[in-house]
């Protein structure tokens, strides 16, 4: 093993790329407060943790009026730990936004979205924007009652809004009446469109990261 | 065991160690969790589906009956009708015989020459007997057979059709 991790670290400089990544320097807090600094983390792992169960309920979903309530009570009720991976997604998702607003929130409080690192911040708010495209487009996807007249108050919302309030909603609907259209677009949005977005954004933020370090906890005036 | 001291294990070494153990466990169950998930098919026993054709004393001995059924059939899910029918036939009332009405030729359905006691095919003029033998014609093999059974006075087949041996 050590001689193919040699060659390898020789070929590729990946011992350096791994202290640069993870053996870098961070701020050293103590108690409660260091925990606030794990929030990030949270938010890839739980990224990552919908990216995998994603894929997997891809499997056996289908986008359409006739069967898409039909194929996730497929994969609740006939797919072996369907309703676990399911469950895993949905929960996924909750805690996808609690822990993000809680990063945002303790960036925030702690001033550290300041010079340099405002880029990381809009990065970052750009990361919360699509984690709510994710919700939203992925609420309409089970089509039971919930999902669809929550999905019919969230596109009456975008048509109020003045002057392309009416053609906002009917871009999201893919038409005038909330359907078929509407199911294969939230679907598209959810599964291609977002997560190739995320993926960027998060290589942005990450970068960001690492490049300025992550900045100390704010020192109590004396 | 020597309790260990603080030179055994470093607050470093022991996070470290946390860091794999934790992440190894949760890859471990999510790995485990979508590789069951995403093996299961392979694993899936099929579904026995036992299809009602009808009463089975509606069958005369000796008579073969033309029998019309609905086959339900689910795929993942989405459910397909198929209206097939058989060519049910019994000696004695208990024991049933329920031919596939397909040819084993090219797929034709054939029907029963009451008459001459045959199932004639009128596409290549194929003729078995009433056992369901080749008498003449091309078909490679005698007429294929569903399983059945009687429950309760009613007459189950499965809508698969077996070859029978020769």
């Amino acid at each position: 093993m050590k001689p193919l991790i040699d060659w390898f670290c020789d070929r590729t400089g990946f011992d350096r790329v791994w202290e640069t990544l993870f053996a870098r320097h961070i701020p050293e807090a103590k108690g409660p407060v260091s925990w606030l600094y794990t929030l990030g983390s949270a938010s890839m792992f739980i990224f990552t943790l919908q990216a995998v169960t994603g894929a997997l309920l891809a499997m056996s979903y289908v986008p359409d009026p006739g069967h898409a309530y039909d194929s996730v009570r497929y994969i609740n009720e006939h797919v072996l730990l369907g309703g676990f991976i399911h469950g895993l997604h949905k929960w996924g998702a909750t805690f996808m936004v609690v822990v993000g607003v809680l990063h945002m929130l303790r960036v925030y409080f702690m001033g550290a979205y300041k010079y340099p690192r405002e880029l990381t911040w809009i990065a970052g708010v750009g990361l919360f924007l699509l984690v709510m495209g994710f919700s939203f487009t992925g609420y309409l996807l089970p089509w039971d009652q919930k999902a669809y007249f929550a999905t019919a108050v969230g596109t009456n919302i975008a048509g109020q809004t003045p002057v392309v309030g009416p053609y906002v909603a009917k871009v999201l609907k893919g038409g005038s009446d909330l359907g078929a259209a509407t199911l294969t677009r939230f679907f598209a949005f959810h599964v291609l469109f977002l997560p190739a977005l995320t993926g960027l954004l998060i290589g942005v933020h990450l970068f960001l990261v690492i490049w300025h370090g992550i900045s100390e906890p704010p020192e109590r005036k004396s | 065991m020597e309790p260990s001291t603080p030179e055994d294990v470093s607050r470093r070494g022991f996070l470290g160690r946390m860091i794999f153990g934790l992440g190894g466990a949760i890859a471990a169950v999510l790995g485990g969790a979508g590789g069951a998930y995403f093996l299961s098919p392979a694993f899936k026993k099929e579904a026995e589906d036992w299809v009602d054709i009808g009463s089975a004393s509606s069958v005369k001995p000796g008579m073969p009956a033309k029998m019309e059924f609905v086959e339900r059939k689910r795929d993942a899910w989405v459910t397909t009708e198929r209206r097939s029918f058989a060519w049910v036939l019994t000696s004695n009332g208990k024991d049933f015989i329920a031919y596939d009405p397909r040819c084993t030729h090219l797929g034709c359905p054939y029907r029963w020459d009451s008459d001459k006691r045959q199932f004639v095919c009128p596409c290549h003029t194929a003729v078995f007997d009433v056992d369901g033998r080749v008498v003449s014609g091309p078909p490679p093999r005698g007429l294929d057979r569903f399983p059945t059974k009687v429950v309760g006075g009613r007459l189950l087949i499965r809508p698969q059709p077996e070859q029978v041996k020769a």
